[in-house]
């Protein structure tokens, strides 16, 4: 028995010295995995010295071209100081040399850069909600929505336009406002062709955006026959310093207005929505304008045409439309805000003619010298100064505009307005607004009107 | 009629002609001046006596408010500034001086 518990003993020695020796026999055996040989472990070092060289020439390589490129800003930045910033050729070869710098940028950024192009677009424009309740009319609400395409295929080239898209009756209205190209000839010129904002119409051209109008309606006179709009042609305009003070211009043709003369209520009026030509001759236009300090410009403008149809009576008639203007913007510290005070008054005359000369159209002879005239004047006071942001985001605003008869005196009465506004402004492009309308067509009953709007820039 | 117009016509072409005048002659010392001097002081040099800055303010504000520099990244504000050029009839230094100055206020 106590032989056997020896045996048990030498047994238990002998795993133990197995189990002891297994790992350092493993490791000694070249074919066993997680363990290299001494040869291993040199080629392994060799390979990474051989990876530490490559880069290290890598760095090195990255190094000369950052150099490079810092070479290539410093070539456009001395251009830069050489050339003045009126000369297109100038310009042009900073452009030039940006290019270049641009072409020794970084991979990376080059890539980037390949990716974004070298033209530029920008979705701009705006929105609007409003309801309307006008005394003799059902109450409503109406919205629109007025994207603004501007897409600059190179410093000098500028491309936009303007879509109308409103809800109508059981479907939606998409109207093109607006699409012209225009080219900068030099700091002073530009040329444009297309369909444009009319100069001469101060407030279509810049206070139309319901974020730029302070009043949620529009002026009459400015849409309704007096004042040119929309004209599809070719302009070229511009501005330039005298001195302290500046002049901006604007010239035009384009096709011009149709004589309205087949109906006895419009006959003599002029519609400027009339796109396409009625005859050969064109209409010519403009706008002047001085500014004698910053934040004050008055203005001239003027149209004259031959609006009525080619090959009839009225081919040789002439009309003419003059308007003055005026735009004042000062900050008051007395007032402790800013007030806008927007001015235009626009007369139309159409040379003498006789309309429905043979009684055809039932309403003729009608023999008219056609005159009409209408504008507008808003002032507007937003207290900026005040510490109180309730108050510093309020604009109240007052607006007279009027409208003259029809020229036949068989149409529209004249119609004078008083509005009274106040809008709240929630960022520098989004205001909400109240206001109220009198408006008393003569002869009629009044057409008071409600309104509420928020409108929205971006 | 025709008469009116002509004196209208010939009004404004003589305004544009006096003006193109004083601007092509007067101070031939500060054309040269613009001319030999880096482009990068164009915004910071003052033009019609005010800075981008004011240049910003008062031809913005003549219609609206005007919009923070941080609104728009800088591409964008080059098309905006150049299409508001051609609707204010702004200069192109002053388009030039208005740009570098929202682009250098972010």
């Amino acid at each position: 028995m106590k032989k056997i518990r020896h045996y048990y003993y030498l047994a238990a020695i002998i795993q133990g010295v197995f189990i002891i020796a297994s790992p350092v026999a493993r490791a000694q055996d070249p074919t066993t995995d997680g363990y290299v040989t001494r040869k291993e472990y040199e080629d392994l070092k060799a390979q990474l010295l051989a990876m530490k060289k490559e880069l290290d020439a890598i760095k090195k390589e990255k190094a000369t071209q950052t150099q490079e490129n810092a070479q290539g800003q410093a070539i456009v930045e001395s251009h830069k100081k050489v050339a003045p910033p009126e000369s297109s050729q100038a310009q042009a070869g900073a452009d030039t040399h940006k290019q270049v710098a641009t072409e020794a940028s970084p991979p990376v950024v080059e890539a980037e850069g390949s990716l974004l192009g070298t033209t530029k677009f920008l979705l701009a424009g705006w929105a609007e909600g409003m309801y309307e309740q006008r005394n003799g009319q059902v109450s409503t609400f109406s919205a629109s929505f007025n994207p603004i395409f501007l897409w600059e295929l190179t410093p000098k080239i500028l491309f936009d336009s303007r879509l109308e898209i409103e809800p109508s009756g059981g479907g939606t209205n998409v109207n093109l406002v607006n699409a012209q190209i225009s080219y900068l000839l030099n700091d002073y010129v530009a040329l444009g062709v297309g369909e444009f904002f009319s100069p001469s119409n101060v407030f279509v051209e810049r206070f139309e955006p319901q974020w730029i109008n302070r009043l949620p309606d529009r002026p009459i006179g400015v849409y309704h026959g007096v004042l040119p709009n929309i004209s599809v042609g070719a302009q070229v305009r511009g501005g330039f310093p005298i001195g302290p003070t500046r002049v901006d211009y604007a010239f035009y043709v384009s096709n011009g207005p149709t004589l309205s003369t087949f109906d006895a209520r419009t006959a003599g009026t002029l519609d400027f929505n009339s796109y396409t030509d009625n005859n050969d001759n064109k209409a010519v236009g403009g706008r002047v304008g001085f500014l004698p300090v910053p934040g004050v410009e008055v203005g001239y403008g003027f149209e004259t045409s031959k609006p009525g149809f080619q090959g009839t009576a009225f081919a040789d008639v002439q009309a003419l439309v003059q308007s003055v203007d005026l735009e004042i913007t000062r900050n008051s510290d007395l007032l402790k805000g800013r007030i806008n005070l927007f001015a235009q008054y626009a007369w139309s005359h159409v040379d003498h003619a006789v309309y429905d000369p043979d009684g055809s159209l039932g309403f003729g002879p009608l023999s008219l010298t056609a005159k009409r005239d209408g504008g507008y004047a808003e002032i507007a006071y937003r207290p900026t100064k005040l510490d109180i942001d309730l108050l510093r985001n309020l604009e109240l605003i007052f607006r007279w505009d009027h409208l003259s008869p029809d020229p036949s005196g068989l149409g529209d009465p004249s119609e004078t307005r008083w509005t009274l506004g106040l809008d709240y402004w929630l960022s520098p492009s989004t205001v909400v607004k109240a206001a109220y309308e009198w408006d008393k067509p003569n002869g009629e009953r009044n057409r008071n009107a409600l309104f509420f709007q928020t409108a929205i820039g971006f | 009629m025709i008469r009116m117009l002509s004196r209208s016509l010939l009004a404004a072409f003589l305004i544009l002609f006096i003006s193109t005048s004083l601007n092509l002659f007067a101070d031939p010392k500060a054309k040269q001046r613009t001319a030999t001097e880096p482009s990068d002081t164009v915004s910071s040099d003052s033009y019609m006596g005010l800075t981008g800055e004011e240049l910003w303010s008062n031809n913005c504000l003549r219609c609206h408010n005007i919009r923070p520099p941080t609104m728009y990244g800088n591409a964008q504000w080059d098309v905006i500034v150049h299409h508001m050029r051609l609707r204010a009839n702004i200069t192109g230094q002053e388009q030039r001086a208005i740009v570098e100055f929202l682009k250098s206020s972010k």
